[in-house]
């Protein structure tokens, strides 16, 4: 464990916080391209989620009170310390925990200010965590039962990909992926487009920098959530990224072909659905 | 040019405010973000919040009641904006500017970068508006610099 | 000088209690508190540097004389204990507590008349899990009671007594901290009967401290729940009594116990367990510890965090090495973890913030207890972990919101919107110590966590329990963290009028969350590790610290080792936006109301049709509809009567 903090490790440390950021905004531009062509429209140049990023960062700095940029901040990091935990092959566990940290850091922010707009979307927002919390834990859970440990490294040395033992997991994972990115027909904490009862829930509050931090931090958990997913298919690595830009696609067809479901129908179905569906895989490689 | 300036030109989000317009004007922005027209081509994204956008699209002549409320709009849309007057009505009062109640166009009231005359404009005048807009909005961040 | 610390430690109490009774004026009262709560820091400390010295294990034999006397004395007040509990029956004209009474007086009569079982020769045993507890209760008991000097002051004032009952409060407080000390020192299971006796009796006397017919009657529940676990523990004595002959706890609660398992001998340790659910408030036996939220704060800060609850748990992970592995110590995890996660889900619905702290222990409680169960290395270990944890947490939060209580008029969670400028130092410190609850890098998610490492192998029922739990727990927390956190741009703070007392005792306890999560690592080497290893559990797995994070297997299995990472996390989320702030302010705007904003910069009055100033009101989801205390109760009882019938037909 001393040699955690070796050259190599930092550099990977280094690149990874350098990477993921771009190839998830690349990422989120392909997102807005391919939504387009669904709707029959040309879309934005590729690059449009740089534009907007640099444009907020560039804006005034506005705020509702002093603390919003602390949580937003702490949103950013946390997700950061994700990836980082994740490239050095950490428990697997721990980052979902820390992932859900992430997440209550921009709850908290968007509750700290008076606005029923944010605030509502807050309490969305802590339903949706409740229904894909338990979800993503039974994951971690399942890989541990194929692997016999918690940590990423063990992955990469178990040469049988995850897939085959844990299908209906990988599943639900997919599902609550939709809810994770916030995608339609769960998109109740924050809608993506204009003019909904709760103008942009979540985020009305933060604006210019502010938002632009929180657009970041969400290029960073794509690129977490895609790579947990490709972890189930670890050796080939290649396989299992293709297979995670398939899941990313079918996130989007999702997201142009549905709509807005309440939360407690969402609950249902995740808790009934979701955690039924990967009990049953579990139990399964108990009785193994 | 600095990337910060050019990204404000690529990424314009927009807010829309319908004072007492009769819909027409409301109807040809609304089809800007159509497959027809697609704004988003141009990074326009359509934000119904002010925290977030950039400039500020307003229809329709502007009346005692809702006077308020366009100047909270406005203010609470944080530094570099601009705002852009769709339609006769929004520039100048139009048919209504005789109105007991209309105090007359968005000049009157906030200040007014571009004008598009027309009942109603076309969706291309009303992009070009937008896209001039741009050019404005970032020379006056130049001058709030200095 | 063990012998003579051993007496102070629980002579100490009881001989400022007597004090306390004795000179009745507050000023000689506050010396005597204070006087007390630095000795028996000082006893604590003294206990660590011994037990250290001793290489982990201190045993102290009361001979000839002192034996017989100590036997005699505990013997006689044992039943003057019972004729008190009588006394209260009949007085509150409760047949059904003289009954219960006697149910334990009868077999405790047969017990020691027709068996006359054997002495212990050493008497007191002191471990490593015991000192966790004597330090949980020497420094956070004193502190709590530091708090109620001037808490007490406050409620007296605003309930407007005319005779002060301040002495007689006291006077409870210490026997209770005193009777705590004996009961995790005590190596005689006679012996730790009656000191949980003297425990229920306390918590009795402390519940209905102000008198009322409310606090009566959930006073007068919380006794005959708890002599409901008194009647199992003595009938589990002497079963146990019958196989082992013994009734040394060492001999009792150890690996080689599992041998009997063919015996009645899995009854009496189930009769314990039961005992140890009643007096930790678990579900179906939740509604005493609710119901002792009408007391005043200092009682339920006690109860909740270092003493009562604990000595339930105390018990049941003092016994895990004897049920280990067996079906018995996985129902008893299920118990756990079912009482896990109804807690937190009722917590939801709860909008009283002493409620939502009531149900967040008796969840905690569960998966403590739920641990247990699971009983193997790692689940031990974020058992103990999670009794310290929760103890200093807990502790802090009662005392927290308390304080709020008394500032703002109100224990409802909505009312402490903007509770930031009303009293900033306590706010601050309450939602530290409720982050302390839910989020890394902090103990309690650490034990959370150990906690679905270690269910993961053993019982997939205990693993979605814990799951299911965990996720719910999150949920009322951040409810609560955020109506806290609500303010708007630069309000005027006010100053906080707080007495030295109430700020002393807050401060030291926020100290202590604090500086318990950041030495997690050697804490757990040097106290948890050793209890472990002595016990002798077989196990494959097994929790070390190492670089101030805890690793299973040396990180083969899992590991977390962040923990200083967080604080420069949490130092540079602090410091860049202050600095930012200082380059070039932020520009401030009101929340958007749909561009109806007044003047007002606060953002909560907007014009509402027809030209009115109307409030923006926003309250928290409680969805009742689904987690509401009334629709699950009935059911969550049922089931957890189910389980621990269950429970008894797997010994059976």
């Amino acid at each position: 464990m001393t040699s955690i903090l070796n050259l190599q490790n930092i550099i990977t440390i280094i690149v990874a916080i350098v990477a993921a950021p771009i190839i998830g905004g690349f990422l989120s531009g392909v997102d807005r391209i391919i939504s387009a062509r669904m709707q029959n429209r040309y879309g934005p140049p590729i690059l449009q989620p740089f534009y907007d990023f640099f444009k907020l960062l560039g804006k005034e700095r506005i705020t509702v009170n002093q603390t919003q940029m602390v949580y937003v901040l702490g949103h950013l990091f946390f997700s950061i310390v994700c990836i980082v935990m994740l490239v050095l092959k950490q428990d697997l566990l721990m980052i979902i925990f820390v992932l859900a940290f992430s997440s209550v850091s921009l709850i908290m922010g968007a509750m700290s200010v008076r606005s029923p707009y944010s605030k509502i979307g807050a309490q969305r927002e802590l339903i949706q965590m409740m229904a894909y919390e338990p979800v993503l834990l039974l994951m971690v859970v399942g890989i541990y039962m194929t692997n016999k440990s918690f940590m990423i490294s063990s992955i990469f040395e178990n040469d049988r990909p995850l897939l085959f033992t844990l299908p209906l997991v990988f599943l639900t994972f997919i599902y609550v992926l939709t809810i994770k990115l916030r995608k339609s027909p769960f998109d109740f904490s924050t809608s993506h487009h204009g003019h909904q009862e709760l103008i942009k829930g979540l985020t009305t509050e933060f604006s210019g920098p502010q938002l632009a931090i929180i657009e970041l931090t969400h290029w960073y958990d794509l690129v977490l959530l895609l790579s947990l997913i490709s972890l189930f298919f670890a050796k080939p690595i290649w396989v299992g990224i293709i297979i995670a830009l398939v899941c990313y696609f079918l996130e989007m067809l999702i997201d142009n072909i549905s709509a807005r479901i309440t939360w407690k129908l969402m609950l249902k179905l995740t808790w009934v659905i979701g955690i039924g569906a990967a009990m049953t895989n579990i139990i399964w490689l108990y009785l193994k | 040019m600095g990337i910060i300036e050019k990204s404000r030109k690529k990424s314009p989000w927009i807010i829309h405010y319908d004072c007492t317009s009769c819909n027409g004007c409301d109807i040809e922005t609304l089809a800007c973000l159509t497959p027809m027209y697609d704004v988003e081509r141009f990074g326009i994204v359509n934000v119904g919040n002010p925290k977030h956008a950039d400039v500020l699209v307003v229809t329709g002549s502007v009346n005692k009641k809702n006077v308020r409320v366009l100047k909270n709009i406005y203010d609470q849309m944080p530094d570099p904006k601009a705002v852009v007057a769709v339609g006769a009505c929004a520039c100048t009062g139009g048919v209504f500017k005789e109105c007991y109640n209309i105090i007359g166009g968005v000049e009157n009231v906030l200040p007014v970068d571009v004008y598009v005359p027309g009942c109603c404009p076309r969706p291309e005048a009303i992009m070009d508006g937008i896209v001039m807009a741009l050019e404005k909005m970032n020379e006056k961040a130049k001058v709030k610099k200095k | 000088m063990e012998l003579k610390l051993l007496a102070v430690a629980i002579l100490l109490p009881a001989v400022s209690a007597i004090l306390c009774y004795i000179f009745r004026k507050a000023p000689v009262r506050n010396i005597i508190v204070v006087v007390t709560a630095l000795i028996m820091f000082a006893v604590a400390g003294e206990f660590v540097k011994l037990l250290f010295d001793n290489g982990g294990k201190i045993t102290i034999e009361l001979r000839d004389f002192a034996a017989m006397s100590t036997e005699l004395v505990i013997k006689i007040l044992d039943f003057l204990l019972f004729i008190y509990f009588i006394f209260i029956g009949v007085r509150l004209k409760k047949p059904l507590i003289v009954g219960l009474t006697f149910l334990q007086l009868i077999p405790l009569l047969i017990f020691e008349i027709l068996i006359r079982p054997k002495e212990v020769e050493q008497a007191f045993i002191i471990d490593y899990l015991s000192l966790i507890m004597i330090l949980l209760v020497s420094i956070i008991g004193p502190i709590i009671t530091i708090f109620a000097i001037g808490y007490m002051k406050e409620h007296e004032h605003h309930l407007h007594l005319k005779k002060s009952k301040q002495p007689r409060f006291f006077v409870i407080l210490f026997v209770f901290l005193g009777s705590m000390n004996a009961l995790v020192m005590t190596n005689n299971l006679m012996w730790l009967y009656f000191f949980w006796e003297v425990t229920t009796l306390c918590s009795f006397l402390l519940i209905s401290h102000d008198g009322n017919k409310e606090s009566v009657k959930n006073a007068t529940r919380a006794l005959l729940l708890n002599m409901l676990g008194g009647v199992g523990f003595i009938l589990g004595i002497i079963i146990i009594y019958k196989v082992k002959e013994t009734l040394a706890l060492d001999q009792i609660a150890r690996v080689e116990s599992l041998a009997d398992f063919g015996t009645i001998f899995p009854i009496g340790i189930g009769l314990l367990c039961f005992a140890g659910f009643t007096k930790s408030a678990q579900f179906p036996f939740q509604s005493w510890l609710l119901g002792a939220m009408v007391a005043p704060t200092p009682v339920s800060a006690l109860l909740h965090s270092s003493t009562m609850v604990k000595a339930g748990v105390y018990l049941i992970v003092r016994l895990a090495p004897a049920y280990y592995g067996t079906t018995l110590g996985k129902v008893i995890a299920i118990v756990g973890g079912f009482t896990f996660l109804a807690g937190s889900a009722i917590a939801i619905s709860q909008s009283n913030g002493k409620r939502v702290l009531a149900y967040s222990t008796i969840a905690n409680l569960g998966l403590i207890v739920c641990c247990a169960g699971l009983g193997n290395p790692v689940a031990l270990g974020a058992a103990i972990l999670l009794i310290i944890f929760h103890a200093v947490s807990k502790g802090l939060l009662f005392l927290c919101v308390g304080t709020i209580e008394q500032g703002i008029g109100s224990r409802d969670i909505e009312d402490m919107q903007g509770l930031m400028k009303r009293m900033p130092f306590t706010a601050v410190i309450t939602v530290i110590g409720m982050i302390s609850m839910l989020l890394p890098p902090f103990g309690v998610l650490i034990s959370k966590w150990l906690a679905i490492e270690a269910s993961v192998e053993r019982s997939p029922v205990v693993l979605i329990l814990t799951i299911l739990g965990s996720a719910f727990t999150v949920v009322f927390w951040a409810k609560w963290i955020g109506i806290i956190l609500t303010m708007s741009y630069k309000t005027k703070i006010q100053g906080e009028k707080l007495s030295l007392s109430i700020r002393t005792a807050l401060s030291i306890l926020f100290i202590a969350v604090l500086a318990c999560s950041v030495s997690v690592a050697p804490i757990f080497n040097k106290l948890i590790l050793p209890h472990i290893i002595n016990l002798q559990i077989v196990g494959d797995q097994y929790i070390e610290g190492i670089n101030g994070g805890l690793w299973i297997n040396g990180g083969v299995v899992g590991g977390f080792g962040i923990v200083y990472l967080f604080a420069v996390v949490f130092i540079v989320m602090l410091l860049v936006p202050i600095f930012m702030n200082k380059a070039k302010p932020e520009t401030m705007k009101t929340p958007y109301l749909c561009g109806e904003n007044t003047s007002d910069t606060r953002g909560i009055e907007f014009i509402s049709p027809g030209d009115k100033i109307d409030h923006v009101i926003v309250r928290n989801y409680y969805l009742s509809g689904v987690f509401g205390e009334s629709n699950l109760t009935l059911w969550t009882n049922l089931i957890a009567g189910a389980i621990i019938l269950i429970m008894f037909g797997v010994v059976i």
